[in-house]
């Protein structure tokens, strides 16, 4: 039963040699999708091309479900994901992180993942934002006097959406995927209005 | 209206989505965590920072977590590896795909100047955004968002508002 290094199924050595081979299907998904090109990863805020929700969500919602598919047929423990595996959440230090990381990803034309896709592909624009990046860490942890204690402030544990809603699990996966599927009809929707286009 | 065959030849968003989505959900499967990159990223400005400066790095307050006594180098780290990866599944998609060329994206009537300065600058704020919120659009936004994790759909709901709202202030750039 999954999670699989977490049921003692498989050592964490053999989880590294996982990655590699995870990673592959990673990198070649991301690049088929067109994200090794800014271009194609920017013009969903200029509402050209919605393909960034659309594979975003659609991966969202394929893994959500998938997970859950899993634990009904008794395949995956979905209490150690919540109780020993899953992302702590910090609600300050989280929401300032994705304003920035939004200025950034729309000037910068990538994310990080996306970036390396980039390189893969010969872009020169994502080298040197990769290279940006990494000057943008060094900015963060030398300026930890200034924010390293708001860094991990408003530390709200490991909670997930049902349970900060009072809701059940399955509904709430219903809830995202009712949302997702209406974003599905706004991308459509948002393209046809093409607010930028000439 | 601009010319965009740059975006054919790509598959199917849909399709590309589920196909990603059963990675993810075979990542969770395995290791109880899902997707990263930004902490690679993220080890390698450790790494480099602590080449030219090794004492200062051990103590540095943030940088010190990759370096504790015993821990092998930063570089032994699933995600790093899981990244090693993903650069070498996109160029395998590149070169059967017959896609790779090297070149600048950018809009239309930007300069390439313009486009890199503006790659560097986003670069580090984009490098400042990971930190804040531990992770990025794989490890947040789409792992934490998949699972259902409260922060994870803060940062998502934050980074899309602001990108939207931002856009118009860099239309220049992209188109």
């Amino acid at each position: 039963m999954g999670p699989l290094l977490y049921t003692g199924a498989i050592s964490y050595e053999t989880g590294l040699w996982l990655a590699f081979p995870i990673g592959l299907m990673f990198g070649f998904i991301l690049e088929k999708a067109g994200f090794g090109d800014s271009r194609n990863l920017t013009n969903i805020f200029y509402f050209r091309d919605m393909r960034v929700l659309r594979v975003m969500f659609s991966a969202l919602v394929t893994a959500m479900l998938g997970l859950i598919a899993l634990s009904y047929a008794g395949l995956f423990d979905y209490n150690i994901l919540v109780e020993d595996s899953l992302m702590k959440s910090y609600f300050w230090p989280q929401l300032v992180g994705g304003v920035v990381f939004g200025l950034g990803f729309v000037i910068g034309g990538y994310c990080p993942g996306t970036a390396i896709v980039g390189v893969a592909s010969g872009k020169i624009d994502s080298i040197v934002f990769l290279i940006g990046m990494v000057f943008g860490i060094w900015v963060f942890a030398f300026g930890w006097p200034i924010w390293g204690n708001f860094y991990m402030s408003s530390d709200l544990g490991r909670i997930t959406l049902w349970q900060f809603f009072g809701t059940s699990k399955d509904l709430m996966a219903l809830i995202i995927l009712v949302m997702a599927l209406f974003a599905f009809v706004l991308a459509r929707l948002g393209e046809k209005w093409g607010p930028y286009n000439e | 209206m601009d010319n965009m065959d740059y975006a054919k030849g790509y598959w199917n968003p849909y399709v590309a989505g589920i196909a990603l989505g059963l990675v993810l959900t075979f990542t969770f499967y395995v290791m109880g965590t899902g997707l990263g990159a930004s902490g690679a990223v993220a080890r390698t400005a450790a790494v480099v920072a602590h080449s030219v400066s090794p004492e200062m790095i051990e103590k540095q307050p943030y940088f010190k977590g990759f370096y504790r006594e015993g821990a092998p180098h930063p570089f032994v780290d699933w995600t790093v590896i899981e990244v090693i990866g993903v650069f070498v599944g996109g160029l395998i998609s590149v070169l059967i795909s017959r896609r790779f060329a090297v070149g600048v994206g950018r809009g239309p009537s930007a300069g390439v100047g313009l486009r890199l300065f503006m790659a560097f600058i986003g670069g580090i704020i984009a490098g400042v955004g990971t930190r804040f919120a531990m992770g990025c659009t794989s490890g947040q936004a789409l792992s934490g968002g998949a699972t259902m994790v409260v922060g994870s759909w803060v940062f998502m709901m934050a980074v899309f508002a602001t990108a939207f709202a931002a856009a118009y202030f860099v239309r220049k750039e992209w188109s």
